[in-house]
């Protein structure tokens, strides 16, 4: 009897782990979308409306949700309560939620590059920074949901059939 | 005055405290130039603090004044200078970027001159009975740069926005077409200096234009204007006053008759539509009320200056 316990709760265990991988993917996938979503809004708030910075992000940050949303309400909160650049104000909104995030270096370093253009530069170099930085999310885009396709279901069957393999083995 | 600290780094206002409100009260000009102490003007005197201001200081400067926005500043740094919050002015110097001959922007600022709005609220309070009769006389206020035009035109657009108790007079209509946003400091289309309740700005618009928008769209019983002096400001004055409006503008000059030896004004002045002509000078400081005429060039004042102030 207790051996059918252990046994469960290794199949469980594996099981879960697989579908977690396979979530985590499917989750970069999702932000990185997110993340696109927002920057195009902030192309519109900057470039048709004129917003400033920190208007447009806070406006961005209640359109959205999760870790995205987070990032962009702090970066406004920066804004307007401290003495510091855009740069530095985006790169301490990006460390603070990234470990919560489901995003990968490449995306940071993408975001980071982004944010040293951030406010420095006229209605036409800015709209040009944004579109670069939409571009290159959009290839890991492509690229994290080529893998959450290809890999994910395959993450999802071998927890449980890994969970198989340990029983068998016990036994 | 705090707005305008609000702008400054730490590290400049931090410089600045040792001011006391005496200091403040008079303070005319803070200015911020790269690998130079700061410099502050106050009552006409000039006094340097030992604080040199590095180019990282200088762009916190540029973010404060941005909201860490330049792209919002483009019209900004096409025209040299930024309206802040309080109606205060920020001149801008550095590169300049030029587009077909013409100034597209100043980049890489070096200079940056704060200067203080002071509103002298009440100046024109002598002047109500001479320019108004049961109605507002169009009138010029005519003087040299720094004599105190534009604080006087302020004022009396308050005054007439506001109307006044005493003389019986009711608020009217008030349009302000304010190219350079000097009379009343706009920040996102809203007068950040004190006006009646019936006050409408055209902030940056240019004046012709400007005067025409504004006596089809907005129709104003009393015209707002500074500085005329180009063939279109005269043909838009023609307009607004044969459509009933009162104008009350500034001009640059001595006395009367430059205005008759600009050929710009020549053809309004032969029309002889300004009733009433406001005199100023730095005589007795700026502000200095040399003369009030009426049309017949007649001294309603004669011999009597006085200064606000």
């Amino acid at each position: 009897m207790i051996k059918l316990i252990g046994a469960l709760c290794i199949f469980l265990a594996c099981g879960f782990c697989g579908m977690e991988i396979s979530k985590r993917m499917a989750e970069r996938t999702k932000q990185l979308r997110l993340f696109i979503a927002a920057l195009e809004s902030l192309e519109a708030e900057i470039v048709y409306g004129h917003s400033l910075l920190h208007d447009a992000s806070r406006r961005i940050a209640s359109q959205l949700e999760g870790p995205v949303s987070n990032i962009f309400r702090f970066f406004s909160d920066k804004l307007v309560r401290e003495e510091t650049t855009a740069k530095n104000a985006w790169k301490e909104s990006l460390d603070k939620y990234w470990k919560k995030s489901a995003l990968k270096t490449a995306e940071y370093e993408i975001l980071l590059q982004f944010g040293e253009t951030l406010g420095r530069h006229d209605l036409e170099q800015q709209q040009k920074h944004i579109r670069l930085a939409i571009t290159h999310l959009e290839r890991e885009e492509k690229e994290s949901y080529r893998r959450q396709t290809t890999y994910g279901k395959i993450a999802n069957n071998f927890g449980f059939l890994s969970g198989l393999l340990v029983i068998l083995l016990l036994i | 005055m705090d707005t305008v600290f609000d702008f400054l780094p730490a590290s400049i206002r931090e410089q600045l405290k040792v001011l006391d409100h005496v200091d403040l009260e008079k303070l005319e000009e803070i200015r911020i130039r790269i690998g130079k102490p700061i410099e502050v003007n106050i009552a006409g005197y000039t006094r340097f603090f030992p604080f040199v201001v590095d180019s990282n200081t200088a762009i916190q400067l540029l973010n404060n004044l941005g909201k860490h926005s330049f792209y919002t500043l483009e019209e900004e740094l096409k025209r040299g200078y930024i309206t802040i919050d309080g109606g205060h002015r920020v001149g801008l110097a550095g590169k300049v970027i030029l587009e077909n001959g013409s100034v597209k922007a100043i980049r890489d600022i070096s200079s940056f001159n704060i200067r203080i709005a002071r509103e002298k609220i009440g100046i024109a309070n002598p002047l109500i009975p001479y320019l108004y009769d049961r109605r507002w006389h169009n009138t010029v206020i005519i003087g040299p740069p720094q004599t105190g035009k534009t604080s006087l035109l302020r004022d009396l657009a308050r005054i007439i926005s506001t109307g006044d108790k005493k003389h019986g007079i009711p608020p009217l209509k008030t349009a302000i077409v304010d190219e350079r946003s000097e009379i009343a400091g706009c920040v996102n289309g809203i007068p950040q200096l004190s006006f009646g309740p019936r006050v409408d700005v055209l902030d940056g618009c240019p004046k012709a234009e400007g005067m025409m928008m504004m006596i089809r769209s907005m129709s104003p019983d009393v015209l707002i204007v500074d500085e005329i002096g180009r063939k279109e400001d005269s043909e838009a004055i023609e307009e607004a006053i044969h459509a009933g409006i009162r104008l009350v503008t500034t001009v640059h000059g001595e006395s009367i008759d430059d205005l008759f030896s600009r050929p710009a004004l020549k053809s309004i002045m032969d029309q002889n539509i300004f009733e009433r002509y406001v005199i100023l000078s730095r005589q007795r400081g700026p502000g200095t009320v040399m003369a009030i005429q009426d049309r017949n060039f007649k001294h309603l004042r004669l011999g009597r200056v006085f200064q606000y102030d």
